[in-house]
């Protein structure tokens, strides 16, 4: 009877307090710890992985030419700016010679002094021959006047004795003109090599190119060493290419690259690894390669630009593959969760290669079909409670 | 002397000094009145004279200074309180009318009645048949589910009544229970305060100055001063 | 007998439950501040958490690298992978900066990790879209607080990446979204300002006639190649030997006597003793004065009902209601303003707390201990109204 007679104040009252305690209960449910974990799975597949290396690098000249004095000196004229094409021998500038071209003919004047005393000593030469000719002869004479002994032994012994002075004397004649060959040869030399260094004051162009830099003007000091232009080859840009090393192994010699230069993102050139260096760097810890464009493009990027580069490695067989966001590590193990039966454990499993795409291959610890555990919207234990839905609600697709 | 072993209300001597020394104030000096059951006498004085101190005496609410009360055949005063628990003997003995109704808003008037009996200990089921036989009797059963703020001026004093009624106290005190009403209601409400006297046995002392129902009663303690005074009344017969 | 409290709410039900739901977004308040706390602390623990770090090799003297910045030399790492009990070893940066997208910067902390294998330490754990990092640069796994979706370009100091994978939960101490890079891009970002910076640096350089000197070419720029190289991390995460207590393995690379070395226990107590302390005492502080605006707000409702029916009362008390059924009818209707307000204020902060910019974390334990302590508040606060109540002379209820 009670029940019947509930008035409508008991009514309203209940109709405010019955779904306030519902919104409760369902709080309590559906927050907190007591709520099951959502999370996505997707089934093991058996697949074959493209695994592929990505570095990056900066657009190189292979030969880079930096022409400039041997000496130290002044920067006389330069006759190339930034960005000239040049051809091979092409005079580029000149340092100041300073007192080259005065040194030069004042070995010019020397040589000419030296040939001249030259023929001096030539003279004396035939002057000692011709001394010695008549001791010779005198000298034969005597001796034959000795003997008929119509000469005296001193006599003879005198001529005999001017015979061997003279004959010395042509020697050293001799020399004295082979000093002054020497001399003058040697004086040559000099300004053999006088001319060849004023020769070097001039700046050539070794080959054809494409002039990148100029680094001083008409009237700058410079020393030896110091590059006054600087040429490219520019047929001969490359990449210089850095790969961590931790995930380099495959690198090798013809491998095709695709590469995406900074200024031209959005546009994939194609070309190949030219040659893996033989030193890495130590200190960053990357692999070194040069990678070549297969067609340089068309304006040239210019050197010292950022390229990306994407090594693509022969695809492998068909493995086990499963997302690498599974991948998890419990108490020093990696592995993925697997739902059996409705029941969440942990598997350890032994990982393979990779691709850039974020498929692992699995080489041991699951079986192909086995469901696991790819995206959870909290850590998982082996006691979570899970709850498994077909997308994590805030993450988009 | 009347026989104390009697029913109804019966005070000898009672006397009530507030405060002390100097400023002592004696509001009762010594008051005799005894009313038997079945019977409603008035209670008249003026303002001032003393008839609240009287009422709450009668009404166990505050303690005389000297003298005796019995009520129902018990001593309950006797220059000390010979009653225990002055609330259960307010609960059971004694049931009160007042000048406004003073009903329990939130209560329907089923469950203001009812709700004597259940302080007493009493089963909801039962005290709430017994409150609605009283709401029967008072000629508002028809209005037994209704909330408070729905009654009129009249049916709130006849629900009052039937509270002071429930627990069938053998003393009723009513304190102007028509001063707000018209002649006529005024007239009913008396009506009905006899009918129930006689019906259950019940004394009732009415403390009133309204004109209109002083010519009912029987008879009349004039209270003036602190003192009593009986006389006899018209005992005008109600139709 | 009937509940005198149950009908004096059903009579006035739309003002009592008007004041629960005023009350109880009040204690929704206060239980949302403890779950600010909490949250703290989770951050914090889901820092470390998250590192898959074992233990922390960070500059001797430090508390780095979440607490104090700390400078590692980069090749360090080399010689703690050979130290036993020790099987994994990774740099890791660590630096809070803004983070540009779409013509708009989230602050976030940029986490240098080393890619190119998985598992190793400092990369996140579960992921909630997308992929792990597979190429050496210009790749980023976010935390979802940032805002970014999958295919997002950022921009940090001077590249962009692309945001290939989504996280959760994967934020600082201090709350701020995790953006996880390749570590060689992180020491560029940590080092290398923007370009107006580093072209002033390479004057200035030009400007020192100690670095710029005619006589040796290559000087000059082999010094600002030098200026421009980062070889520092903050710090070297250490993975060891399940079977190995962290702390023997960590005692062993301390005693190389440039290193500090802290195992998780000791961060956590680094953290949330150091880090978090203030904001906790501020917290504590709040919640205790939110206890007692509560106690006071209920004590005051309360005394206001009582007071509305002083006349109520004593009738009641004069009709013979016991003093007893009457403290109890008070008590029972503010432990039932307590109740509706505490599941007011449950479901509130459930609601409003995904909302709040840092984690709020409830936790069922706060919620039952909160409901205690208000049951408490509420009988307190009650004594006030009974002690009135029972004061009141039933001779009132008789006029003049």
């Amino acid at each position: 009877m009670m029940l019947l007679s509930m008035n409508r104040r008991t009514m309203a009252v209940l109709a405010v307090l019955v779904p306030l305690a519902a919104l409760f209960v369902y709080v309590a449910l559906r927050s907190g710890p007591l709520t099951p974990v959502p999370v996505t799975v997707a089934a093991v597949e058996t697949r074959s992985v493209t695994p592929a290396l990505f570095g990056i690098g900066t657009i190189e000249a292979r030969y880079t030419y930096r022409i400039g004095p041997t000496v130290a000196g002044r920067v006389k004229r330069v006759d190339v700016q930034v960005g000239d094409r040049v051809r091979a021998g092409q005079l580029l500038g000149e340092m100041d010679p300073v007192d080259f071209d005065d040194r030069i003919a004042s070995l010019t004047a020397g040589i000419k002094r030296a040939e001249a005393a030259a023929l001096t000593v030539k003279a004396q030469v035939l002057e000692a021959l011709a001394r010695k000719t008549y001791a010779d002869a005198q000298a034969r004479r005597y001796e034959q006047l000795l003997q008929t002994r119509l000469v005296s032994e001193e006599m003879a012994g005198a001529r005999k004795q001017e015979r061997d002075t003279a004959d010395a004397g042509v020697a050293a004649a001799r020399a004295g003109l082979d000093a002054a060959n020497q001399a003058s040869a040697s004086l040559r030399a000099d300004r053999e090599g006088m001319i060849t260094q004023r020769a070097n004051l001039r700046l050539i162009a070794p080959v054809d190119g494409l002039v990148t830099a100029r680094s001083a003007d008409p009237g700058t000091t410079m020393v030896a060493g110091q590059p006054v232009v600087e040429l490219v080859d520019p047929t001969s840009l490359w990449i210089n290419a850095r790969f961590d090393q931790l995930g380099v192994s495959g690198l090798s010699a013809g491998l095709p690259v695709r590469i995406v230069l900074r200024s031209l993102k959005g546009r994939e050139l194609d070309g190949r690894v030219f040659r893996v260096e033989p030193l890495a760097d130590a200190v960053t810890e990357e692999t070194l390669a040069k990678v070549v464009f297969d067609a340089l493009p068309e304006p040239l990027p210019p050197i010292g630009e950022l390229a990306e580069v994407t090594v693509a490695l022969p695809a492998l067989p068909a493995e086990m593959v499963v997302p690498n966001a599974s991948l998890q590590r419990m108490d020093g193990r990696m592995g993925v969760w697997l739902i059996q039966d409705n029941t969440l454990h942990f598997a350890p499993v032994k990982v393979g290669a990779s691709d850039l795409d974020g498929q692992v291959q699995i080489l041991e610890g699951i079986k192909s079909g086995d469901c696991v555990v790819v995206y959870s919207r909290r850590a998982l234990t082996a006691r979570s409670r899970i709850q498994v839905v077909a997308r994590l609600e805030g993450a988009s697709p | 002397m009347a026989d104390m072993g009697e029913k109804g209300i019966h005070i000898e001597a009672i006397c009530k000094r507030y405060g002390k020394g100097d400023t002592a104030v004696d509001a009762l000096k010594g008051v005799d009145m005894q009313v038997f059951p079945g019977e409603v006498v008035g209670l008249i004085g003026p303002s001032g004279s003393g008839k609240s101190t009287l009422l709450k005496c009668l009404g166990a609410v505050i303690e005389p200074t000297s003298g005796r009360m019995t009520l129902g055949g018990d001593v309950i005063y006797d220059y000390g309180w010979k009653i225990p628990d002055l609330r259960a003997l307010r609960r059971d003995k004694i049931g009160f009318v007042f000048q406004a109704p003073y009903l329990i808003p939130f209560l329907d008037v089923t469950d203001n009645i009812a709700l004597l009996p259940m302080l007493a200990g009493r089963s909801n089921t039962e005290s709430r048949k017994r409150a609605l036989e009283l709401l029967e009797a008072l000629d508002v059963g028809h209005r037994a589910k209704a909330m408070i703020s729905q009654l009129s001026g009249g049916e709130q004093q006849r629900v009052s009544i039937a509270r002071a009624l429930i627990n069938r106290p053998p003393v009723i005190l009513a304190d102007e229970p028509t001063a707000p009403l018209d002649s006529e209601r005024a007239l009913a409400v008396i009506r009905i305060l006899n009918q129930m006297a006689v019906q259950y046995e019940t004394a009732v002392i009415v403390v009133t100055h309204d004109e209109k129902i002083i010519p009912t009663f029987k008879r009349i303690y004039h209270i003036r001063d602190g003192k009593t005074q009986e006389e006899a009344g018209e005992g005008r017969a109600l139709v | 007998m009937i509940s005198l409290a149950g009908r004096d709410i059903q009579h006035a039900w739309g003002k009592f439950v008007f004041t629960g739901v005023g009350l109880g977004l009040l204690i929704g308040v206060t239980l949302t501040m403890a779950g600010v706390y909490r949250g703290m602390v989770d951050d914090a623990k889901a820092l470390l958490d998250n590192s898959g770090a074992d233990l922390w090799v960070v500059q001797q003297g430090t508390l780095g690298p979440y607490a104090e910045s700390s400078s590692l030399y980069d090749d360090l790492y080399r010689g703690i992978l050979g130290m036993p009990g020790v099987t994994r070893a990774a740099n890791v940066t660590y630096l809070t900066m803004q983070v540009h997208h779409g013509g708009q910067d989230v602050r976030a902390m940029v986490v240098g990790v080393v890619t190119g294998s998985p598992g190793q330490p400092g990369q996140p754990g579960y992921m909630v879209s997308g992929r792990r990092i597979t190429r050496s640069h210009y790749e980023a796994v976010a935390d979802m607080a940032a805002g970014f979706k999958l295919g997002d370009q950022i921009q940090i100091r001077r590249n962009l990446y692309t945001v290939i994978g989504l996280t959760r939960r994967m934020v600082s101490s201090s709350g701020d979204p995790m953006v996880f890079i390749p570590l060689k891009d992180a020491q560029e970002a940590q080092f290398l300002k923007d370009n107006d910076a580093i072209v002033q640096q390479r004057r200035r350089t030009a400007a020192n006639p100690l670095f710029n000197r005619p006589g040796v070419p290559g000087l000059m720029d082999a010094v600002i190649a030098s200026q421009s190289t980062n070889p520092y991390v903050n710090a070297v995460l250490v993975q060891i030997n399940p079977d190995l207590s962290p702390e023997e393995v960590a005692e062993q690379i301390r005693r190389w006597k440039r290193l500090q070395v802290y195992t998780r226990e000791q961060m956590e107590g680094i953290l949330v003793g150091k880090l978090i302390a203030t904001s906790a005492k501020q917290i504590g502080m709040f919640l205790v004065i939110l206890a007692i605006v509560s106690a006071a707000i209920i004590a005051f409702i309360i005394f206001t009902l009582t007071m509305g029916k002083i006349r109520e009362i004593a009738v009641l008390k004069l009709i013979g209601t016991r003093n007893r059924t009457i403290a109890w009818m008070i008590l029972q209707q503010s432990l039932a303003l307590g109740m509706i307000g505490f599941v007011v204020g449950k479901i509130a902060a459930t609601i409003w707390a995904p909302f709040f910019p840092k984690y709020v974390l409830l936790v069922p334990q706060d919620a039952v201990s909160g409901f205690m302590v208000l049951m408490v508040i509420c009988i307190l606060a009650s004594l006030l109204a009974i002690r009135t109540a029972l004061k009141v002379d039933p001779a009132e209820a008789i006029g003049g």
